[in-house]
């Protein structure tokens, strides 16, 4: 069983890596909107692995699904010629970006792995959906409360910005 | 559940907005008709109420609500109460505007109140989640109302610039808020302040700072602000300059106090200096930028700019566990000082404003030049509130700039303190420039005569006035911004 676990593992987190690695790299937008696909559902497969089923679901769902279609469409009506996107070039941005990235890799994989190994077991009920639920309505009340405000607040702007000339 | 009868009673004000943006939204759907004088007044009762509501339980002791998630402390409810006051402000500069050019919608003030809602939430945020979640709600409805107008010079691109920024701004807080997570298995300030720490959480730390600067306009995270000041309506821009200020530079001070200011191992990473450096920064590239605008409302933005140099000096002192009260107080008492001043001023903007998009420069100095001549009360209103932001007794901004610079003092920050002042002084050259031009230049030939708005006069007039009397008797707002220095857990 561990051993599944952990080849199943290191597939997703390869397949999850290589993924974003394919946004950043990919010339073509619609090719780089395709890799996030694949990394959205290699991620979905790493938060089975982790117990937590609704978040994998909504993942597949909400990202790999509404999400990346609502970016297929936008690139596709903007419709993108190889000219218009021009070619990528070096800058000093780009390589004080990658050292950044870098330091920040280094620090994560660092602090990882000096951290004590914890396998606490999950609950049984650890990423149902009941259990999600009793957490967003208990513990988070006023920050789930808040989001759905946000969301008022993003269709009422929505609204505004799509209305015509004022 | 963990949402008792007083904790959801606690956050009344942000309720009572949210529930007057609804009122105003649905208001434009059931209300058909042309007359829509009702909906500002529905917005500053409003904005009043939520104002009475921060009042009435600013003698209540500290407290943590929603199981750690909020707090209702003095730094809430002052900030509470002075984002109010701004947006109350706001409403009646957006109501004479908005009448003149014909756009009075119920979303115009449905969005203000939202993204208020927004700020007073942030204001008493203790969780780095929820923190997040209130940046949100106050920066949505200001991307929207950025583009509210859509003639006038570069609206779009200036609604664009704020939003790709401010997404980009939001990123680097979450960011930021995972490796403090990934850090310390904690979310909550105190929770932070308790774990340990280490390198993950400076960068945690490190990206946090970037995306609050970005919120507060501090250089080098600035380079939106010109643009998107300039290119907004008036009325946002107002709304933006004072309580988007606010509430992000209360935060920024909570999430340093709180979680980083502590004795624990995370109190040990030193955030002193690096405030400094930004304060430096942020001070001398405001000013000097400011020196050579012609556009009023570019200046304005740039003097904004400035202001939140003087404002980082006061986080910079609060570094210093000894003066903290004292460089919160300075703090509260320059925000307040700083929302009556700036609301005035783009009021003043607005005022002047040409209707027609046609016109190259409609915020340029020629506007204000003889407005003393035709409009006596106006003017010196106008320059009142410039002085104001000048630092000139007798004015509010005058002795919070001296609150700030006393704690900095005792914060043992006197270089720092050295460049306030000396920064100040070039400041002097570009607000009384403007007096000048109001009191000493012959009007244009050709100049429009600006609209009379009750609403926007009286705005004018009320933050001038009040200005002057704070800046004669600052006992009460100083009292107030002393209670308010009372941190939750800080």
């Amino acid at each position: 069983m561990q051993g599944t676990v952990a080849v199943l593992f290191w597939i997703f987190a390869v397949l999850a890596v290589a993924g974003g690695v394919g946004v950043v790299a990919a010339k073509n937008p619609v090719h780089g909107a395709m890799s996030l696909v694949g990394s959205f559902f290699a991620l979905a497969g790493l938060y089975l692995l982790l117990d937590a089923q609704l978040i994998a679901a909504l993942q597949v769902i909400v990202y790999a699904g509404a999400v990346m279609v609502l970016f297929l469409f936008v690139l596709m009506l903007l419709n993108l010629t190889p000219a218009e996107l021009g070619s990528p070039r070096f800058g000093v941005g780009k390589v004080v970006g990658a050292l950044c990235a870098a330091g920040v890799t280094a620090l994560v994989v660092s602090t990882l792995v000096a951290l004590p190994v914890r396998a606490t077991p999950a609950a049984t009920d650890f990423g149902t959906v009941a259990a999600v639920g009793r957490l967003l309505y208990g513990k988070f009340t006023l920050a789930f409360e808040a989001t759905s405000v946000l969301l008022l607040a993003a269709i009422v702007g929505a609204v505004v910005v799509a209305k015509g000339k004022i | 559940m963990n949402a008792s009868g007083p904790d959801v009673l606690a956050i009344l004000p942000e309720l009572l907005l949210t529930g007057g943006a609804l009122v105003l939204a649905l208001s434009e759907v059931f209300l058909r008709g042309e007359r829509r004088g009702y909906q500002p007044v529905v917005a500053g009762v409003v904005s009043a109420l939520a104002f009475a509501s921060f009042a009435a339980n600013a003698s209540e002791p500290a407290r943590a609500l929603f199981g750690g998630f909020a707090a209702q402390d003095g730094l809430a409810i002052f900030g509470g109460a002075t984002v109010c006051v701004g947006l109350f402000l706001t409403v009646l500069v957006g109501a004479g505007f908005l009448r003149v050019r014909a756009a009075e919608r119920g979303e115009f003030y449905a969005l203000l109140l939202l993204s208020a809602a927004g700020m007073c939430l942030l204001l008493r945020a203790t969780d780095l989640l929820l923190v997040f979640v209130a940046i949100e709600l106050m920066s949505v409805p200001t991307y929207a109302l950025a583009t509210y107008l859509r003639t006038g010079q570069r609206p779009a691109e200036a609604a664009f610039k704020y939003f790709l920024l401010g997404a980009f701004s939001s990123a680097l807080f979450l960011y930021g808020a995972a490796l403090c997570y990934g850090a310390t298995g904690q979310t909550s300030l105190r929770g932070i302040a308790a774990a340990g720490g280490g390198p993950l959480l400076v960068a945690g730390l490190a990206f946090l700072l970037a995306g609050l600067g970005f919120k507060v306009a501090a250089v080098p995270f600035h380079m939106w602000t010109p643009d998107v000041y300039e290119g907004s309506p008036t009325p946002v821009t107002t709304f933006m300059s004072v309580g988007v200020k606010t509430a992000a530079f209360v935060a920024m001070l909570r999430i340093l106090v709180t979680a980083f200011g502590g004795t624990g191992l995370a109190g040990t990473v030193a955030w002193g200096p690096v405030v400094q450096a930004l304060a430096v920064l942020t001070m001398a590239i405001g000013n000097l930028f400011a020196l050579t605008q012609r556009s009023v409302k570019r200046m304005l933005a740039y003097s904004s700019v400035a202001h939140a140099g003087y404002l980082l000096v006061a986080v910079a002192a609060a570094a210093n566990g000894a003066v903290r009260a004292e460089a919160t107080q300075g703090l509260l008492f320059y925000l307040a000082a700083y929302t009556l001043t700036a609301a005035g001023a783009f009021g003043a903007v607005a005022m002047l404003e040409r209707r027609s998009g046609a016109s190259a420069q409609p915020w340029d100095l020629d506007q204000f030049a003889g407005l003393a001549r035709r409009r006596p009360w106006a003017a010196a209103a106008t320059a009142m509130l410039l002085l104001s932001l000048a630092g000139i007794p007798p004015s509010a901004g005058f002795v919070g700039k001296l609150l700030v610079l006393r704690a900095a003092v005792d914060a043992g920050l006197v270089p720092l303190a050295v460049v306030a002042v000396l920064t100040s002084v070039v400041g002097l050259y570009y607000y009384l420039r403007v007096v000048v031009y109001l009191y000493m230049q012959p009007p244009a030939e050709a100049q429009e005569i600006p609209v009379h708005s009750w609403a926007t006069d009286a705005a004018l007039l009320a933050t001038a006035v009040a200005v002057l009397a704070v800046g004669i008797g600052p006992g009460l707002l100083s009292d107030a911004a002393t209670a308010g220095a009372k941190l939750f857990g800080g």
